[in-house]
């Protein structure tokens, strides 16, 4: 089923003169994990607004299941799951009575309410906290109560606005393990945009968004294939001959300490490197590039800069 | 439909229940009202039936008033937490929100009126049932009108600061020109066209009249007590101004409504709270 949950055509918003998401388009596959990914002021935030219905497009087409954004508001609303970057909980609630709310807001039926609380509180093992008033969580359970809350009506999309910014290693990693659970259990579809370009691996695709227009579209895999090489660094005692190997066959190298650093495109190369020298080789380490060495090169600059 | 405007006036209930600061500092307010007022205008007032009465009444609507006019600072505070955002993404209508707010604050303005008509039956205050359900009412009625003026100054300025400012300028003279206070009577000449405009003195007569228990008593009678007014021989009896709180009401209602509906959230100042 390769049905497309959110639908985005040449999508363009402007704040005055300034064009904040210049003409983009893009599309998400049902049951799918969509990394946006930009630099600060990039458009996210404003792609964002824009799909969860709070802010108004200049010009374009958003769907969101089938329904626009602009035209079917509520219908939209009923099928989106947000976390915000801020968090948009009630402090002097308990996390239970914010959930509760949450389903008096999206009409959960109401013999449903208790046993949903139930099961989304346990997705985030926040069962024993419920009773807690919401200010006295520490940072990570606030994040981690907000995923419950934007679960609880079972949405189709879930958004997520930078949902680990400011959270230590080891939340980070046990919410996103809590988002890979969901998105199995329930096979929802989730947006998200992240600062840590290590979270976005985990992703089916990615896009790229600067200056308001999107550079880059595909699966972490391709983007790394086809915007970054594979270094491999060799330790041999016949250095000299190496390098005039490299030479000859036009392979990018760059000598380093004792080492010699290939930048290696091809695979046959790298196997042909290795059976022409497998005599003399000591070491040999191959790095494969990274979501972030994409991001710089085709941005220019690091996420967080 | 109700189920929304329900969750939100409960969430607001609980979240004042919890908040004993701002809930004593409430009690607080209309108490010291209650007391400095009914004594220090108690010689104002000679030669009346029922002294308390009159005076208390006054200090209940003002309290009513004051409080549904100041209460929309939720909404802000929603703002400012971010909490607005998880409301204005939901499928719910803005007009349900804004009803919401409109009705918790106006039922906590009625909470405090009837705390202070509790207190006031202690020093003096003397009503029956009828009438007390009928000042309830009448309370009810001011507390709506006043919590939509209270949302639709907040959404308009839309910062805390600004809002008390706002409220200030806009509370002071209502008060002081509604007879609330100091008796319409009492009031120099020229500023009776001013207090002729002034919704809250038709909410202060009305009021007064259910609490001072004058059905009985002849038109020139309830004019002479400053209960109802003779403007250029046209007088507005007490069941007349209940009819214009009635209409301003409506109008307040549907002008914070239709204000509400239209106001953009998405770019409020939010005062970012560090993680």
């Amino acid at each position: 089923m390769n049905t497309n949950c959110i639908e985005v055509k040449n999508f363009t918003k402007k704040f005055g003169d300034f064009t904040a998401v210049d003409d983009i388009s893009f599309n998400v596959e049902q049951g799918s994990i969509f990394a946006f990914l930009g630099p600060n002021g990039a458009g996210k935030s404003t792609t964002i607004n824009t799909l969860c219905t709070i802010q108004e497009k200049t010009s374009g087409e958003l769907k969101i299941n089938g329904n626009d954004v602009t035209h079917q508001k509520d219908r939209v609303r009923e099928d989106i799951g947000i976390v915000f970057q801020d968090s948009t909980l009630d402090g002097k609630l308990t996390v239970m009575e914010n959930l509760k709310l949450h389903c008096d807001f999206y009409n959960v039926p109401k013999i449903e309410v208790k046993e949903r609380i139930d099961f989304a509180l346990n997705l985030v093992n926040l069962t024993d906290w419920g009773k807690t008033p919401v200010d006295s969580l520490s940072g990570g359970m606030k994040r981690r109560a907000e995923i419950a809350r934007g679960l609880v009506h079972f949405p189709k999309v879930l958004f997520l606005d930078e949902p680990t910014t400011g959270l230590d290693p080891q939340s980070r990693a046990n919410v996103w393990d809590y988002i890979r659970n969901l998105q199995k259990q329930k096979d929802i579809t989730v947006f998200f945009t992240t600062h840590y370009m290590e979270e976005a691996e985990i992703c089916d695709k990615v896009a790229i968004i600067d200056h308001g227009k999107i550079v880059a579209h595909d699966s972490p895999y391709n983007l790394r294939k086809q915007f970054t090489s594979s270094k491999m660094g060799i330790k041999t005692s016949d250095k000299d001959g190496l390098v005039k190997y490299l030479c000859n066959h036009k392979i990018k190298y760059k000598p380093d300490d004792e080492r010699i650093v290939v930048y290696a495109t091809d695979i046959d190369d790298v196997l042909e490197i290795v059976s022409v020298f497998k005599e003399t080789i000591e070491d040999i380490e191959i790095n494969k590039g990274t979501l972030n060495d994409v991001f710089i090169a085709i941005t220019g600059k690091e996420i967080r800069g | 439909m109700i189920r929304p405007i329900k969750a939100i006036l409960l969430r607001n209930l609980i979240n004042l229940g919890r908040d004993k600061m701002k809930l004593f500092m409430n009690l607080f307010m209309s108490g010291v009202f209650l007391f400095i007022f009914s004594f220090v205008m108690k010689s104002a007032t000679p030669g009346m039936d029922h002294p308390m009465n009159y005076l208390i009444s006054g200090i209940i609507i003002m309290t009513v008033f004051q409080s549904s006019l100041t209460n929309s600072m939720n909404i802000l505070e929603d703002i400012s937490s971010g909490f607005m955002k998880e409301i204005l993404v939901a499928p719910i209508s803005r007009w349900q929100i804004a009803i919401g707010h409109v009705l918790s604050s106006a039922v906590v303005s009625v909470i405090q009126g009837i705390i202070i008509v509790v207190v006031g039956l202690f020093m003096g205050l003397n009503i029956d049932f009828v009438h007390g359900i009928a000042m309830t009412g009448m309370m009810f009625l001011v507390g709506l009108t006043f919590s939509s003026l209270g949302l639709y100054l907040a959404t308009i300025t839309k910062e805390s600061s600004n809002f008390q400012i706002l409220v200030s300028i806009v509370a002071f003279p209502l008060n002081f020109l509604s007879g609330a206070l100091i008796p319409m009577m009492a009031l120099p000449k020229i500023l009776l066209p001013i207090a002729y405009l002034n919704p809250m003195t038709y909410a202060t007569a009305a009021f007064r009249y259910i609490s001072l228990q004058m059905e009985s008593m002849p038109t020139a009678a309830v004019v002479k007590a400053g209960v109802a007014f003779s403007i250029n021989g046209f007088v507005i009896t007490p069941m007349l101004s209940a009819l214009v709180i009635f209409l301003m009401c409506v109008i307040f209602v549907s002008l914070c409504v239709k204000r509400f509906n239209s106001a953009d959230f998405s770019r409020v100042k939010v005062f970012k709270r560090k993680h």
